[in-house]
Formats: structure tokens, C-alpha cells, sequence
């Protein structure tokens, strides 16, 4: 009896030290992470192929635009492969891999799948959507030295301080240039105009109002009431009487809620209240914002466009929308089921990145980094022609050049004066 | 003046997309005993139903019909083959439950229609009324109309109707009613049915407004459990004054307290619904719960 | 096997191998699965006070994340203005933990779903306060710290230090929880969870120790707090949000409610679930989770602690079939869904 105990301690003490022996000794830790020198390659690219990570909110109110971030870069990344591929500059063709994590828009999520995809080995993180995920990570790849780019948001915290965060920058003109645009447009107005302001309570609302209140600092522009929501609101009918009680001649809408915007629109007109209104450019379409809001009752409908919108009979024999369409129908359409901007945008990323691979003479981070950032007057597929590419500055994003437009029953046709 | 009856007006609206779902609670808590955390999922995946329906081209009328028969039989499903197995145990576990349908029930709507907001077609039409220089629309009035229909017609089945009985009992003490020869097995699926349709009430009421996406009513659960909580978790008239009363309050506070403002206006209701639970436990109409030792 | 478990030797063999491997784990593993080592343990310690005063004590609380996010804020916080590391692990602690007496003082008098209701509107109300301070919150933008580097003297790389600290401190946090449990407090809470009028007339006030139970959870949500920054690097509002309390719930129920073990196999849960969901299918993760939840809920109603239970069920059940028409001694719930054969009216000893 005493025997068969000892001898089961034995074996049991004996089992726990020899595992921890093979753990000791056994595999050393893989040093995973940016290696700096030039001469060898950087992880997740070959002679072959080249592998790239995207964490985006594929579930949850943001999965539409999210889906889309993925979708449009998804689609344009396979045509290409489909065709053989893309080419370096130093001298090779690759195939470009995209892997896509659902992060839910929550930070630690978004946290985790970019340390995930780092450990499987992912070259570059690029065109993620969201702001307090992207800010969760942006300490993180650059302390790594992991390219985080081509960010699909207008926040100006990822690409106005570029030296500072060297290896992180956005893609779309910023929040800031929204309201910007726009409010240079009523100070070049000339008169005496009052605005009301309609914002999210976060920074995507108040980098639209530090736009708006820049532009016309010094003119006679006023801004008579402000008010705030959160996403989460079910509507915003309160805060439409709020500001219509001050009768103003503009409102600025700056929400980002598809069904919200179109409460907005419907609410205003139904108490009689009709100013000219400024809409954000991812909540414009005329099919699913201004038709269902009926816009057409207000005098003039403003938004920003940075993409042509593949479904408008405007942009039917586009020989860009026309490509694009057929990768959307053989491969985005496969993670996202509905049309946001963000598809188009995204696509666009594809072209960009495609011009950094030109510009690539080593298959390294670091010289990927620098030819993204050498891209100057290029014109994107899926772009207006207004729209240019350059990377070149260390305090703006990747796009540049947004086209103030005004709805005219239809579609959106340029406009220069208020 | 006219001021501040738009804003006690719209206040009435809004809390009455909250209202309609604290109904479906209420009815699950009276005849099951349980809170059903999957209400509004379970209401937005048979309104989508309806919205599949209306894409193909029935008219909105016949598809809610089929969205109801729809829901019901969902619930029932539901309280047969995946809540059972949880009544009557660790009531924590139950809730879990729920929230795990919740979350799968959201899945499969996303994994069928997407997560992007859609259109639904309303069944009112979008104009406002003018009443005294309030404005009003025929959409808030015909949501409120409806709201208080159904509210009494669940009171009067609780209070009137042998199956409101019957309903309450299995509620009450599962073994007495089933040895008093009620068909408590049946009657559970019923109660659950009848919450799912009117959960798909709420949801067709609301989805015109809200546009549809799998997580349309996540946030108005959060209210609406606010509200049948706060009127006390057995009465329909309660959790729709209750709801009125968020609405209202909530209006009023970000309208006239500029240090509340817009994004701290949803702090009031709470501290008030706080203040009025800790001064009566059993809610405004809610009934005082007596246990024997 | 119960037997060979029980003896003390065997015990501190077993425990003395996880001890290895905890340390040597790190040491072996890539950052990422440091990473995820360690939110297992910032997320055990918050389910440990949630488990305190829901599963022990029984008081519903859908607000941990509210606790959660009070105290990730204060050691953001203190960090970024260069406090001394314990004394923000201190105010990481306390003040949750008063926020949450004082909440309870208020609201333990309430029964049931009114006390939910409370619990809830904590992360209700925390999300628009924590945006309307961006001076000591960062707003919605959340703020990003930058702190516990690994020491040069350790030779270890920042994420290994990190899980070190962290396991540290939710060890020594889950000694003091496992003591006060199984002490006189806890049987306390036992009692008041299962009748507070017997409580009562036993000379214990129920008030008295609600309001304990949610203080200790407070503390131990602030505490896992202060972990998540450590590991996180960064928070926002989104750390407050009730979806974040809700699956909290679904995580202390799922790994086994009032049991120690199952606080860890619930975090693990917690972390695990959604990496696996995105390992699968990415564009259908809400799907792929719930039905998890469900499916382990189904078959594990007491949690993923009871799962050796089950399996001792399960076979005795399958023994037991083929023996006598001996009736099934009351409590032993064999598993529903096996095969029934048919009784066997031979008496086999």
C-alpha cells in the first residue's frame, strides 16, 4: 500500500518536473515583431505574396461601414491577384492577402486582433475603421514599427502628427476639413447668416465644429445654438425643436446615423423650420438619406463628396464604377451586403497601395513606409476628380481635396457659392 | 409655451417606442416569472420578417399578419425548446439564457439581411398635424393610439380573462396550478407567443422611424426594462406611464437645464426612477410583494 | 480518483505544476498569447467581484463594467500624471469601492429586479459622464498611457514583465477572495442569498451585508481596473459600456457562479470565445457566440466547473443502466438525452 503511494507521488513529481523542464529548455521564444534592418525582410512578405490585416466592426451598428472598410479593399486586391498580381519595385510580382478581424468596435478587441494578426505575421495593418480602436493600437504599431495606415476615419489625431507617429496615418480628409469647407463657404457668403449646430458627442462632432467655427471666425456668420447626441439615441426629434426654436438660417447636421439624419430631416420640416442644411458626406446618399428625409423641401441641401457613387445612373458607363462593380460582385460582396461610401473609399485604398508597392525597393516595412509616403497628385480610382492623393505632407491624411456639392432633386451637382 | 408642449409631446412619443416593448416585458414577467432579455431581438427579427415580405412585393398589411402568426410560434418555440430547460432553476441562468438568445438571435438576422439600417415602409403617413401651434406627427399619434389599445387590452386579459388567470397562476406556483389541472406546459408557450407578438407590435410601430437593422431596439430595451421595472413589473399601465414619463423627463431635462444638456439628459430618469424605487420598492402601480417565512 | 484528488500531496503537486507553469509560461509564449493570458486574469479578478455579490451573495448586478471602467479611468489617470504605482493601485481600489457602497447604501433595501435595474443605470450614466470630462478622462477619444516597461535588471521583454504584475496581483486578490468566501462572510452571504428573513432572525442583516458584497465587488472591479490599463495600455468609454456588464454575466454564469474555479474558467471563456469566433468565420461572430453560449448553457446549466461532474454523471448513468431497477437516488440528475435502455431486470453485483 505504501509502495503504490510513493511510487504514485513519484511518478507524479517526476511528470511536473519533467514538463517544466521541456518547457524551460524546449522551445525558445520566437521573436516575433518589426525587425529594423534593412537587409533582411521584414515578416509577412516572400518573393511571392504579401500578407496584410485589417480589424474593422463586422457586427454591431458600425458593421455596415465596417463591412465596407474590408469589402472594397477585399475586391480590389483579388481583381488584381485574379489578373497575376502586383508589381514591386524591386523587380517582383506579388499576391496580396488580406486577412480581416471583427473587432466589434471595441478598443481591447481591436487591441488583441491587431496583436493577433502581428503573430500570424501580417506585413502591414491597413484601412481599419474606427477612432478609439485605431487609438488603442496606434502606441502599439509604432512602438513595433508595424505600418498602421490608410485608416478609414476622419479623425485628426492619426495623421496630423506624423512625425511623432511615424508609422500610423489616415486615409480620408478629416472631419475638421468637412466643416471647414463648409464654413468657408457661408463666410464667402457675405452676409449676416445665423447657423445652428447638430453634432455627435464625441470628437467626430467636435472636429466638425472647430472646422465650422475657424472658417468663419471673423465674418459675419454666427453660430446661435448647438446641440449634441450620442449614437445610441433612438431620435433626435428633441434636439431638432430645441435648435428650429431658434429659427436659424443654416443648420450644420453633423450626424453620422443614417436613420437619425433622416429624422432630422423629416422632424425640421414638419415644424416649419427650412434652412439650408450641411450634411457629412457618409451621411448624404440621396437613395437612402435625402429621398426617405425628403431633402427636396429645403432650399438647398450641402454635403462634401470625395467618391462616385457606383449605383447612380450618373456614373453608369464610369469605366472606373464599371471595374468596380464586377470585383464588388466577385468578392466584396461576399463580407458586405449594402452600399456605404466606405466601399468606394476603401477601394481606393487599394490604388494607393498598389503605387507604394511601385514605389517598394525593398521588401521591407520601413521601405514600404517611405514609398506610401512619396505618392503625390494621384488620382485613385473611385475618386472625383477633385479628390488627389498625397501623402507627401506630415500633418494630413492620404486624400485631400473635397468637393463642396449641392443636392439638385437627384444627385449632387459641384457648387462655389452659397 | 408651445415650446415646452412640443417637447412634453414629443417626450410622449419617444416614450412610447419604449412603452411598447416594457408591454412584451411586463407580459413575459406576469406569465412566465422570467425577464426576457432577447424581447427586442426576438421583435426585430419577426419585423424583418415582415420587411423580407414587403421587399417582395406583399402588401404591409398581410405581411405583418404573417409577421404575428410568425412570432408567435417563435415564442412559443422558444419558451418550449430553450427556456424550459432554465425555469424553474437558477434564476441567474435563465437571464443568461436570454442573453445568449439575444445574441444569437441578433446573428441570424445579420447573417440574412446585414447590419446596415433599412427602410420600412410605415403605416402611417409622414405628415404632421398642427394643434395650437404644437406640431404633431401622425406617425407619434397613431404609435400612441396603439400603444394605449394594446395597453388595455392586456390589462383586461389579466384581470378579466379566465386565460390571464390561468397564466398568472402557472406564474405564481408552477406545481399548484399544474395540479389544479391547468395545462401549464401550454400555457407558458402562449404567454411567450403572445409577448413575441407584441414585441413585433413595437417593433413594426417603430422600425418606420428607427430604419431596421439587427440591433434596432438594443437601446430602447435598456429604457423599456427601465420602464416596466419602474411601473412596477406586473402592470402594463404602469410601464407605459413609466415610459411616458422617461420620455418626458428626459426631454425636459436636456431642453431646460443647460448643465445637463444633451448627452447627460439620459442621468435623469435613472436618479429619478432611483429616488422613486428606494421611496416605493414595488414601483408606481407595481403590487407589494408578500413572502411568507 | 476522488480519493487520489483529496490528498493534500497530490494537491500541492498539482497546484506546485501550475505554479510552473504560470512562470514559465511566459517565457515560452509569443506577446500575443501573454496578452491573452493576462486579460484572463485582469477579466477573473473583475468576475471574482461580481461573482462575490451575485453568485455568493445573490444580489443581481449588471454593473461591474461601470466599477471596471471607474477604475482603468483613475489608473489612467494617476499614471499619466506620474502618481506612484501603489498609491494609484490603492485609489484604483477604493474609490470604486466607495462609489459602490455608497450606491449600495442607497439601493440594498431594494429587491430583485429594482436592484438590476440600479446596477444598470450605473454604466448608463458612466458612458456621458466619462465623455463629459475630457480633462480627466480624455473624452471619447480615450486616453493612452504608457507605463510599466520592463525593468532592465529583469531581462524581460515589456509584455512578459506586465503579465508578471498582473498575475501577481490577481493572485494575491484571488487568495484574499477564496479566504473571504469560504470564512465567516461568506457563509453570511450564503445565508442572506438563500432567505433574508432567516438571516434575519438569525441576528444577520441582510442590509448590512448586500452593502458589503457590492463594496467588495466595487473593490475588486477598480482593482481589475487598474490591470486592464496595465495590460491595455489605454481606455475609453467604451470599458463603462453595459454590453461589457452584460457579458460579464453571461462569462460568471457560463464558467460556474459561486465557485472560484469557475471565475478563472469564466474569464477564460470570456477571452477566449470571440478570438475563436473570429478563427471561424469573422463576418459571423455574434452567431457563432451565441449559439456557443447556448450550446454550453444547455449542456453545462451549473457552468463549465461542473463539467468533471457531468462526466461522473454520465458514466454512472451508462454503469448504472445495466445494473438492477434500483431507483436513481433523489439529486442525481443523469443526463438527459442519453439513450435509455431498458431496465435490466437481472440483479448483477
Amino acid at each position: 500500500m505504501k509502495n503504490s503511494l510513493f511510487s504514485k507521488r513519484l511518478t507524479g513529481t517526476v511528470a511536473v518536473l519533467g514538463t517544466a523542464a521541456l518547457l524551460v529548455t524546449g522551445c525558445t521564444r520566437a521573436d516575433v515583431g518589426g525587425s529594423t534592418s534593412t537587409a533582411t525582410a521584414s515578416p509577412g512578405i516572400t518573393d511571392t505574396s504579401l500578407s496584410l490585416g485589417i480589424s474593422s466592426p463586422l457586427s454591431g451598428p458600425t458593421a455596415g461601414p465596417g463591412s465596407c472598410s474590408v469589402a472594397g479593399l477585399d475586391s480590389y486586391l483579388e481583381a488584381k491577384n485574379a489578373t497575376g498580381g502586383f508589381e514591386f519595385g524591386d523587380g517582383k510580382t506579388r499576391k496580396v492577402t488580406l486577412t480581416h478581424l471583427d473587432d466589434a468596435y471595441d478598443p481591447a478587441k481591436a487591441l488583441s486582433n491587431f496583436k493577433q494578426l502581428v503573430n500570424d505575421g501580417i506585413f502591414a495593418y491597413v484601412g481599419a475603421l474606427g477612432t478609439p480602436t485605431n487609438a488603442a493600437i496606434m502606441p502599439v504599431a509604432n512602438q513595433e514599427k508595424v505600418p498602421q495606415v490608410l485608416l478609414v476615419t476622419g479623425a485628426t489625431a492619426f495623421s496630423s502628427d506624423q512625425k511623432a507617429n511615424p508609422w500610423t496615418m489616415g486615409l480620408l480628409p478629416t472631419y475638421y476639413d468637412e466643416g471647414h469647407t463648409f464654413g468657408a463657404l457661408l463666410a464667402g457668403a457675405g452676409k449676416p447668416l445665423t447657423v445652428a449646430v447638430l453634432a455627435q458627442n464625441d470628437d467626430y462632432g467636435t472636429d466638425y465644429v472647430k472646422g465650422l467655427t475657424d472658417a468663419i471666425a471673423g465674418s459675419p456668420v454666427k453660430i446661435v445654438d448647438k446641440a449634441t447626441y450620442e449614437p445610441t439615441d433612438t431620435t433626435l426629434d428633441g434636439q431638432v425643436t430645441q435648435l428650429a426654436a431658434s429659427k436659424a438660417d443654416v443648420l450644420m447636421s453633423a450626424v453620422s446615423v443614417t436613420p437619425l439624419q433622416v429624422g432630422v430631416l423629416t422632424k425640421a420640416q414638419s415644424l416649419g423650420w427650412l434652412p439650408r442644411i450641411f450634411l457629412p458626406s457618409n451621411t448624404a446618399t440621396p437613395a437612402t438619406i435625402l429621398k426617405p428625409g425628403n431633402a427636396g423641401a429645403y432650399p438647398a441641401v450641402y454635403s462634401t463628396s470625395l467618391s462616385k457613387v457606383p449605383a447612380s445612373p450618373a456614373f453608369a458607363n464610369d469605366a472606373d464604377v464599371k471595374a468596380y462593380n464586377a470585383a464588388f460582385a466577385a468578392y466584396g460582396s461576399k463580407i458586405a451586403s449594402v452600399y456605404t461610401p466606405h466601399c468606394a473609399w476603401s477601394y481606393a485604398e487599394g490604388a494607393i497601395l498598389e503605387q507604394a508597392f511601385k514605389g517598394m525597393k525593398a521588401p521591407t516595412r520601413a521601405s514600404f513606409m517611405e514609398a506610401l509616403k512619396s505618392i503625390k497628385g494621384f488620382h485613385a480610382p473611385m475618386l472625383l476628380s477633385t479628390a488627389v492623393v498625397d501623402t507627401t505632407k506630415s500633418d494630413q491624411p492620404a486624400i485631400s481635396g473635397l468637393a463642396l456639392v449641392a443636392y439638385n432633386g437627384t444627385g449632387y451637382a459641384p457648387v462655389s457659392k452659397y | 409655451m408651445a415650446y415646452f408642449i412640443q417637447l412634453v409631446v414629443e417626450g410622449f412619443a419617444t416614450g412610447s417606442i419604449y412603452g411598447a416593448l416594457a408591454l412584451a416585458i411586463v407580459l413575459v414577467k406576469r406569465a412566465t416569472g422570467l425577464v426576457n432579455f432577447a424581447q427586442g431581438a426576438m421583435a426585430v427579427l419577426a419585423t424583418f420578417v415582415a420587411f423580407g415580405l414587403t421587399q417582395a412585393g406583399v402588401p404591409l398589411i398581410l405581411a405583418m399578419a404573417v409577421a404575428f402568426a410568425f412570432a408567435f410560434a417563435f415564442g412559443a418555440g422558444v419558451e418550449r425548446f430553450v427556456v424550459r430547460r432554465f425555469e424553474g432553476g437558477d434564476p441567474d441562468t435563465a437571464v443568461v439564457a436570454t442573453i445568449g438568445l439575444l445574441v444569437f438571435i441578433t446573428g441570424v438576422a445579420a447573417l440574412i439581411w446585414g447590419y446596415e439600417p433599412r427602410q420600412f415602409p410605415s403605416l402611417f403617413p409622414l405628415q404632421s398635424i398642427d394643434i395650437f401651434g404644437v406640431f404633431v406627427s401622425v406617425r407619434s399619434l397613431g404609435t400612441i393610439i396603439v400603444l394605449v389599445v394594446v395597453m388595455v387590452l392586456l390589462q383586461t386579459l389579466f384581470r378579466l380573462t379566465k386565460l390571464g388567470l390561468a397564466m398568472r397562476a402557472v406564474a405564481d406556483n408552477p406545481q399548484s396550478a399544474a395540479l389544479s389541472g391547468l395545462p401549464v406546459s401550454r400555457l407558458l408557450m402562449v404567454g411567450w407567443g403572445l409577448a413575441a407578438i407584441l414585441g413585433t407590435v413595437a417593433g413594426v410601430l417603430v422600425a418606420p422611424q428607427l430604419f431596421i437593422s439587427p440591433g434596432m431596439l438594443d437601446f430602447a430595451l435598456v429604457y423599456a426594462l427601465a420602464a416596466a421595472i419602474l411601473g412596477g413589473l406586473d402592470s402594463p399601465i404602469g410601464a407605459v406611464v413609466a415610459a411616458w414619463f422617461i420620455g418626458v423627463v428626459e426631454n425636459l431635462a436636456a431642453a431646460y437645464i443647460d448643465v445637463i444638456g444633451n448627452d447627460l439628459k439620459i442621468i435623469v430618469p435613472f436618479l429619478a426612477m432611483l429616488i422613486i424605487l428606494i421611496v416605493r420598492p414595488e414601483g408606481l402601480f407595481g403590487r407589494k410583494v408578500v413572502v411568507r417565512v | 480518483m476522488k480519493i487520489f484528488l483529496a490528498r493534500p500531496a497530490v494537491r500541492i503537486a498539482i497546484a506546485a505544476a501550475f505554479m510552473v507553469l504560470f512562470v514559465v509560461a511566459p517565457l515560452v509564449s509569443t506577446p500575443f498569447l501573454n496578452y491573452q493570458f493576462s486579460m484572463i486574469a485582469v477579466f477573473a479578478v473583475a468576475l471574482l467581484g461580481l461573482n462575490v455579490v451575485m453568485g455568493y451573495a445573490g444580489q443581481v448586478s449588471l454593473g461591474q463594467s461601470a466599477f471596471l471602467g471607474l477604475g482603468a479611468y483613475i489608473a489612467a489617470y494617476g499614471v499619466s500624471h506620474d502618481w506612484p504605482i501603489s498609491v494609484v493601485f490603492v485609489l484604483s481600489c477604493v474609490i470604486p469601492a466607495a462609489v459602490g457602497m455608497l450606491v449600495a447604501l442607497a439601493a440594498a433595501r431594494l429587491r430583485g429586479l429594482a436592484l438590476a435595474m440600479v446596477t444598470i443605470s450605473l454604466p448608463i450614466i458612466g458612458v456621458p459622464l466619462a465623455k463629459r470630462f475630457p480633462e480627466f478622462t480624455g473624452g471619447s477619444q480615450g486616453t493612452t498611457v504608457s507605463w510599466l516597461n520592463a525593468p532592465g535588471w529583469s531581462g524581460l521583454a515589456d509584455d512578459q514583465w506586465r503579465y508578471y504584475v498582473v498575475f501577481v496581483i490577481a493572485a494575491v486578490l484571488f487568495v484574499l477572495g477564496r479566504n473571504l468566501v469560504r470564512g465567516r462572510i461568506g457563509r453570511a452571504f450564503a445565508i442572506v442569498k438563500s432567505n433574508e428573513a432567516v438571516a434575519l432572525s438569525m441576528g444577520i442583516s441582510p442590509y448590512r451585508y448586500k452593502v458589503l458584497a457590492f463594496t467588495i465587488a466595487s473593490l475588486f472591479g477598480g482593482a481589475a481596473g487598474f490591470l486592464y490599463v496595465a495590460i491595455v495600455q489605454y481606455t475609453s468609454p467604451e470599458t463603462l459600456s453595459f454590453a461589457t456588464s452584460i457579458n460579464l454575466v453571461a462569462a460568471m454564469v457560463i464558467g460556474g457562479s459561486a465557485s472560484i474555479l469557475g471565475t478563472i474558467l469564466g474569464a477564460a471563456y470570456y477571452i477566449v470565445v470571440p478570438v475563436l469566433a473570429g478563427q471561424v468565420d469573422s463576418t459571423r461572430t455574434a452567431l457563432i457566440s451565441g449559439a456557443l453560449l447556448l450550446a454550453v448553457l444547455f449542456l453545462l446549466p451549473h457552468g463549465l466547473v461542473s463539467l468533471p461532474r457531468r462526466i461522473v454523471q454520465l458514466v454512472n448513468g451508462i454503469r448504472r443502466r445495466g445494473r438492477s431497477t434500483v431507483i436513481d437516488p433523489p439529486g442525481d440528475n443523469t443526463a438527459r438525452g442519453t439513450a435509455v435502455e431498458p431496465e435490466s431486470q437481472e440483479q448483477t453485483q
